[in-house]
């Protein structure tokens, strides 16, 4: 008997009436003896409890797990044979024949059974199931077939046993086929919904056109539901919400439950995209919503269009919504908010200085702070750093400092900025600030430079997105700066910008200037990058050289461990991850 | 001068006469480099690969077995310290007086030392475009960075087994039924791969079918040990090995292997003599059932049959009297947990009487760890596919032994690999 039955014969068990049982003393002494191990023991107490009742379904069943692990599945046939002479009709004990009869390898058993089964109840699909699944317990896929459309031509019925037709190719690999039997499926059952998706979307890349294919061919709005849920698993979350839109049912609630089951599957996704859609199935759902919720979901409409970057979605679902008398405070005011970031990612700062200004007495103090100090850092970002050292000059929260510090830095003002670094400590705004602080630090602490404008200009460039024009200022400053006392981290850094930005031969350079004995806190780091970008030029004897150059020349540094696996990887002695 | 600018000029002057090599760590002047085996150890799979690497380069190291798990003694040279410091591998310097007292424990206490003296010549059975991820011993050689050639049907066929000295085998199914699974996985690109191959290389060789393909190779891997090889195997090739060198020309394959089915009676037609470890084994008769005999005892592939993995115990043997078995069971831990494999395990019951036992499951009516001689060659087997992957399906994604630095089980592997180098004498012809 298949291992995997066993679940099932308990769940079976636990059905049953606990009074049944727990009253008689035989069946209490069996399960003892089970449970406690003594799978002979309770084999013999369940086969007594069978001498006196033949068709004790409970003791059938636990005679059938305990002479399992005793490796006697086959022992179990006088006892079913005589089950089923006493209870001609009983499902369960059909089950266990079927099983005790597939484990013993009598086919012909087999079929006679579930033919026998199958004549006592000619409208269930359950002997064929079992028949099916007793087959399968043998590894016969072709015999389990054969059962599941004995069934669906006995019954009449195209879509009988569509799941398990469905479960049978896909473990052939034939994901076609299990798709059109899981239509049938979730056309008779929706529940099987889910189950289908999981399945399904195990396809390989290269079949999951055709599927899509398979699928647009249908009309209906299973298909549409069952295409949209596989977009969106397959990365493709905009497909999704664009497949389900004209397919949605007229009936609102029935939409709506509709849009909540794709909303659920986008709400799982990350990036720019799936944002959009999520955005997109807000919006539709907001259509379809009375208006006291409809406001909340424009909102996060907004706030989901906002976060793809999709600035005209943003506008578009806030229009009316912050001057809306109807809509509720919280709302109105969670959409002017929305709005002023809106403004900030798209450069008009005056408007949303101006927008801020008039939403100050509505705000917390901690919101107010927060849309400042996002405005602070729109004017960074512009270039403008007065206005932005204006915006930031009352806030003395940590995140404030932090903030002031960077604007310190692109001044080229590098003593100011560490102390605000410093006094903004290492937990001020969220990890990749943080991060960015304490990388900020361990770059300005070897100048021992009080300032250095060219270096805050090159930095002020690379916060603008310039990145080729920050490389070359970066490089220029690295050239007139001693490697200990800064020239080899900044080299460091211009190195790891070009090779980021694709440009291979300027990381080497870069990367090999700052790699020199003279900046021993430096070198291994760029040791490290440079071994990197020769690996990805497949230049992997020269990376071998440059680790083991890093592993043996600088055994105490942190960084020796990530050097080693590298080293295995330019090898080939481990997988590449 | 001033005094700071003194002190940091003759520092620097000091310095110089120095050569750089921070990796020699500080003691440049020990005779000896130990690498402990124990828990100390920082990389206990790289160690068996620095200790290869320097007997290549002609070094003489001693295995100290018992000894903190197993160490290993190398003379302290610039070129092993560089090897460790690169490995990672930790090394202990030792004088020639802690020497004198590991000694004098060697001799009170049941360890020994076994020289290494030549590093054996590695042949791994595999076909050609197998990934190196796909076979245990493979993976650690890669890691461990021993080198070893692969041979496949043609090479073996070709005599050129006697160029090596070690041979391993690791899944490949010897009475060519492809892992009995040309039914249950018809159709799947890897499978429909394999069998062309296969049949191909049967047809170039002039061979009728592959079960008669991989009998000659077979028969050819026997020839190689009876000749002093030294043969380790895993997994299917354990028990596919044997049963294709019991068969001799009796038909145990199936149909679609070779075109007439299995012969009804071939259990009872078996010449264990033939065989390295088995004997009375009990065939399989089903074509669709991935299980070939009752050789072992998990039968991971028949679902009424399967038992659940526990963990298998490693022997003490006595260091002094019994080295070979000492050698191959050195590890830091006694009792490890089991990994499946096509063949897991073997029946106790179908153990030839004088195989020895390395490694057993308690109580359970299997073994994991067995080894024996034929003429003048070894051969150990060691059931289940990777250790470090217990329940190892078709399409897992590799190992990767940077994660498993430790593993006991993988260091069975490689016992097996620097065994051959303690032979004192030439056991080739």
């Amino acid at each position: 008997m298949c291992l995997r039955l066993v679940p099932a014969i308990w769940s079976v068990l636990l059905l049953l009436p606990v009074p049944v049982w727990s009253q008689q003393p035989g069946m209490t002494r069996a399960f003892d003896l089970e449970r406690r191990g003594d799978y002979a023991g309770a084999a013999a107490a369940y086969r007594a409890v069978l001498t006196n009742r033949p068709a004790d379904v409970s003791a059938l069943l636990g005679l059938e797990r305990s002479l399992l692990p005793l490796n006697q599945g086959a022992d179990i046939l006088p006892a079913v044979r005589a089950a089923l002479e006493a209870a001609p009709s009983s499902s369960a004990v059909y089950g266990v024949a079927l099983r005790a009869w597939a484990a013993t390898d009598q086919s012909d058993s087999v079929r006679a059974t579930a033919e026998r089964w199958a004549r006592s109840a000619p409208t269930e699909e359950a002997p064929y199931r079992e028949w099916g699944a007793a087959e399968l317990g043998r590894q016969n896929r072709a015999g389990a077939r054969a059962a599941y459309l004995r069934g669906r031509e006995r019954l009449g019925r195209p879509d009988a046993m569509a799941a398990e037709m469905a479960q049978l190719s896909l473990s052939e690999g034939d994901y076609t086929v299990a798709l059109r039997e899981w239509l049938l499926a979730v056309r008779r059952l929706p529940g099987y919904r889910a189950t289908a998706v999981a399945t399904v979307s195990q396809a390989p890349p290269p079949a999951r056109d055709h599927l899509l294919r398979l699928l647009g061919g249908e009309t209906d709005l299973v298909s549409r539901r069952i295409e949209a849920d596989l977009r969106a698993h397959w990365g493709d979350p905009l497909g999704a919400a664009r497949t389900l839109a004209p397919a949605l049912p007229a009936d609102r609630v029935q939409a709506i439950a509709v849009l909540r089951s794709l909303l659920d599957q986008l709400k799982m996704l990350r990036g720019s995209e799936a944002k959009q859609a999520q955005g997109l199935v807000l919006e539709a759902l907001a259509e379809r919503s009375p208006e006291a919720q409809a406001s909340r979901l424009r909102l996060e409409a907004a706030q989901a269009y906002t976060a793809s970057g999709d600035r005209a979605g943003a506008r578009r679902m806030l229009a009316g919504l912050t001057d809306d008398q109807a809509a509720p405070s919280s709302v109105a005011s969670d959409a002017a908010t929305t709005l002023v970031s809106v403004l900030i990612s798209e450069g008009k700062l005056d408007q949303a200085a101006e927008r801020l200004g008039q939403l100050q007495p509505k705000l917390s103090a901690d919101e107010y702070d927060h849309l400042r100090r996002g405005l602070a850092l729109g004017w960074m970002r512009s270039g403008d750093l007065v206005r932005a050292d204006s915006a930031i000059a009352p806030d003395s929260s940590v995140e404030g400092l932090a903030l002031s510090g960077r604007i310190r830095l692109y001044r080229g003002d590098v003593r100011g900025a560490v102390d605000l670094f410093k006094a903004a400590g290492p937990y001020a705004g969220d990890r990749s600030e943080a991060t960015l602080r304490t990388a900020f630090l361990a770059l300005l602490q070897p100048l021992e430079r009080d300032s250095l404008p060219e270096l805050g200009s090159a930095l002020l460039q690379l916060e603008r997105g310039d990145t080729a024009d920050a490389i070359g200022k970066l490089e220029r400053v690295a050239a007139h700066l001693p490697a200990r006392q800064g020239g080899a981290e900044l080299h460091l850094l211009a190195g790891r910008l070009s090779a980021a930005s694709g440009k291979p031969a300027d990381a080497e350079r870069l990367l090999r200037a700052a790699a020199v004995k003279e900046a021993p806190v430096t070198a291994p780091a760029a040791n490290l990058a440079l071994a990197d970008v020769l690996i990805s030029a497949r230049r992997e004897a020269e990376a071998v050289q440059v680790l083991e150059h890093l592993i043996l020349d600088y055994p105490q540094s942190a960084l020796v461990p990530q050097a080693r696996r590298k080293l295995d990887e330019a090898r080939g002695a481990v997988p590449r991850t | 001068m001033k005094r700071r600018q003194f002190v940091s000029r003759a520092g620097a002057g000091l310095a110089a006469l120095y050569p750089a090599r921070s990796w020699l760590g500080p003691w440049p002047t020990a005779a000896w480099l130990l690498i402990p085996m124990d828990d100390s150890q920082t990389d206990h799979l790289k160690a068996y690969g620095v200790a290869y690497r320097a007997l290549k380069r002609g070094v003489k190291a001693e295995w100290f077995l018992n000894y903190r798990s197993g160490a290993f003694l190398l003379p302290s040279d610039a070129g092993t310290a560089r090897d460790a410091a690169l490995a990672g591998v930790m090394v202990e310097p030792v004088d020639d007086s802690q020497l004198v007292q590991i000694r004098g424990g060697l001799r009170n206490g049941n360890m020994d030392a076994v020289p290494l003296e030549k590093p054996p010549k590695v042949a791994v059975y595999a076909p050609p475009n197998a990934p190196p991820w796909d076979d245990a011993v493979t993976m650690a050689l890669n890691y461990a960075g021993i080198e070893f050639e692969k041979v496949w049907d043609a090479e073996v066929l070709g005599q050129k087994l006697k160029t090596y000295d070690w041979l391993h085998l690791h899944h490949e199914d010897f009475t060519g039924q492809y892992s009995k699974f040309f039914l249950n996985y018809a159709g799947s690109a890897w499978l429909v791969e394999m069998v062309e191959r296969n049949r191909a290389m049967a047809r170039s060789l002039g061979l009728p079918s592959v079960p008669a393909l991989k009998r000659a190779v077979a028969v050819a891997i026997s020839d190689f040990v009876e000749k002093g090889g030294f043969l380790f195997a895993m997994c299917t090739a354990t028990e596919t090995l044997d049963l294709t060198l019991a068969a001799d020309g009796n038909d145990i394959a199936a149909s679609y292997a070779d075109g007439d089915p299995m012969d009804p009676n071939a259990t009872a037609r078996m010449k264990w003599d033939r065989a390295f470890a088995f004997r009375n084994a009990r065939l399989e008769l089903s074509p669709t059932t991935p299980v070939y005999s009752d050789i072992d005892g998990h039968q991971v592939n028949s679902p009424e049959r399967r038992q659940p993995l526990g963990s298998y115990t490693l022997f003490n043997f006595s260091a002094k009297i019994d080295p070979v078995a000492t050698m191959l069971v050195q590890n830091h831990r006694q009792v490890i947990p089991d990994f499946y494999g096509l063949t897991t395990s073997f029946t106790r019951k179908t153990l030839k009487p004088g195989v020895t036992v390395l490694a057993e499951e308690p109580g359970a009516s299997w073994v994991k760890y067995i080894h024996g001689e034929r003429g003048q060659g070894t051969w150990t087997f060691f059931g289940g596919h990777d250790p470090e992957d217990p329940q190892h399906q078709i399409g897992d994604a590799p190992t990767d032994l940077s994660l498993h630095p430790h593993s006991p089980g993988y260091r069975l592997i490689l016992n097996n690999v620097l065994f051959p180098a303690a032979k004192k004498k030439e056991l080739k012809t």
